[in-house]
């Protein structure tokens, strides 16, 4: 009887790991479904330790605090008031607000040179910090401005052209085959084709979501000229060194563009990447105090300006302190946390 | 198949372990058959929810454990049945009908540490390189000049060690009594 329970334990052990480690395939994954559902001590045996591996999951909140690829020693990984003061602010903060600026100021001079021809006819529009715009172009197509975005719109008989220069925007384009419409945002160029697209610019990354039609988006430069073309129901992530697209599920497109509607919408969205967002829309900032309020997951749709909603969730439902200090709010747990 | 119950077993029932470890212990006389109790326990309860979920998990888990521990002292032929006669057991039983005593996220979150740091060094690496950072494997046998097989058996290893330590917690469920919800949704949108 107990060989039996530890031997289950062990096959059971097997199969997550086989998972998690890989390879694993999708005939793997039929072949684990239905050993699940040969009986029931199979699955709860195998419940059990998923779920073990999946509360591990909760440590990645610690991450941040370390370099990457090294692995904290056990005194490093105790909570206490004192260790958690230096989370406030991941190490490399200062080094990306550097990079953000140096993306920036090299766009400049880029554009300055290289788009000259433009900056005679172009308009410009600008939404501040919590703003939310929608422009109508003339061509019939529609740009949504989320916030403290700003583009540059450029249209003449034979191109339809626009330039993001910071922020995230919604393009819902018209059809017109004899005049492209495009989208540049820093060395990257966005080709719509009968198409209704999300741009989303962090320094130098984009984000792009497409909800209809097809997208192409290039990169310049004589060294690296890599292009991939985006279909309905995509994501893609374009950094400094490539591509990645995504298959998504409608809900979840639904939910990246849910700011269009003046709301965000998060799925089991951990405390930090929850507070990123509101930090894109409003002044003051919230700054996490103590790294463990990062463990909090939140799903939910929010109006995206409103911080005191989400502070009162956090104080009323996740035992959370919030302080004001000047510009920024503060949190941290009720309970002092200490070992 | 199921995916909700899947999901309501590892939230729901799972949370309840050590409370249900220590009523076995308490009342079961062999403890080396504990864990085969617990696994019992886990498939009745499984199969139980399949026909209707409880309200009350905890209860409906230490009854299941009762009555589970009823029959097989009934197969033995056990006269002494000191799993229906011991008072103390019985007390448990009511003082652990209270609410539920669960524990907040950064309490989760000290749980997952302590069960880390629990693991012998060379597994608490790989567990950490595999289960944080999400390496490759192979990569993590570089890195920590191991093999590939090695990192693999310790991965094996880790999981059920961190299944092990994470569900029987004790600290956990003094530290807290109560635990918010995961999951909240905003129904005012006012201003």
């Amino acid at each position: 009887m107990e060989s039996n329970r530890r031997m289950l334990e062990d096959s059971a052990t097997a199969w997550l790991q086989q998972r998690e480690v890989g390879p694993w395939s999708e005939s793997d994954q039929a072949q684990l479904s239905k050993w699940l559902d040969d009986s029931t001590a199979n699955r709860v045996t195998f419940l059990r330790l998923e779920a073990a591996w999946e509360e591990a999951g909760r440590l990645k909140a610690l991450a941040p605090r370390f370099p990457p690829h090294t692995v904290p020693t056990p005194e490093q990984l105790r909570l206490t008031p004192a260790t958690a003061a230096d989370l406030v602010r991941p190490k490399n903060f200062m080094m990306s607000r550097r990079r953000w600026a140096l993306a920036a100021s090299l766009l400049l001079v880029v554009g300055g040179a290289g788009v000259g021809y433009w900056q005679f006819i172009g308009q410009s529009y600008r939404t501040p910090l919590g703003g939310l715009t929608s422009v109508p172009l003339k061509d019939g197509s529609s740009v949504t401005l989320n916030t403290a975005t700003r583009i540059r719109v450029y249209m003449t008989q034979t191109q339809r052209h626009i330039e993001l220069t910071r922020g995230e925007a919604f393009f819902d384009v018209a059809k017109d085959p004899g005049r492209p419409f495009t989208v540049t945002a820093g060395d990257k160029t966005i080709t719509a084709i009968g198409t209704a697209f999300s741009v989303r610019r962090n320094g130098a990354s984009l984000e792009i979501t497409v909800t209809a039609g097809k997208v192409k988006i290039e990169r310049d430069g004589p060294d690296s000229p890599n292009s991939a073309v985006l279909t309905a129901g995509t994501m893609a992530y374009a950094g400094p060194t490539g591509v990645t697209v995504r298959q998504k599920p409608p809900a979840e497109i639904e939910d990246t563009l849910s700011w269009r509607t003046g709301y965000l919408s998060f799925h089991d969205t951990a405390l930090p990447g929850v507070i990123a967002e509101f930090n894109r829309y409003n002044e003051p900032e919230i700054v996490v105090e103590d790294p463990a309020v990062n463990a909090i997951q939140l799903t939910g749709k929010f109006r995206s300006t409103n911080v005191d909603a989400l502070v009162r969730l956090l104080e009323k439902s996740f035992r959370v302190s919030a302080r004001r200090d000047g510009n920024k709010i503060l949190l941290s747990a009720q309970v002092p946390v200490s070992e | 198949m199921d995916g909700t119950l899947d999901t309501w077993f590892k939230r729901e029932v799972l949370s309840h372990e050590a409370a249900l470890m220590r009523y076995l212990r308490r009342v079961w006389p062999a403890r080396d058959e504990v864990e085969d109790l617990r696994q019992e326990v886990y498939i009745r309860a499984y199969e139980a929810a399949r026909r209707s979920r409880p309200a009350a998990v905890r209860p409906f888990l230490l009854t299941i454990a009762r009555n589970l521990m009823a029959d097989r002292q009934r197969r033995a032929r056990i006269v002494s049945i000191e799993a229906v006669s011991d008072p103390d057991a019985l007390n448990i039983l009511v003082e652990e009908v209270s609410p539920e005593r669960r524990v907040g996220a950064w309490q989760d979150l000290k749980r997952a540490i302590r069960a880390l740091n629990q693991l012998p060094p060379k597994c608490r690496e790989v567990v950490w390189l595999k289960r944080v950072e999400e390496l490759p494997i192979k990569e993590i046998a570089d890195r920590l000049r191991i093999s590939v097989r090695t990192a693999e058996n310790q991965v094996f290893r880790g999981m059920q060690a961190l299944c092990a330590t994470l569900f029987s917690d004790e600290q956990a469920h003094f530290e807290s009594e109560h635990r918010p919800d995961q999951t909240a949704t905003e129904r005012q949108h006012g201003e």
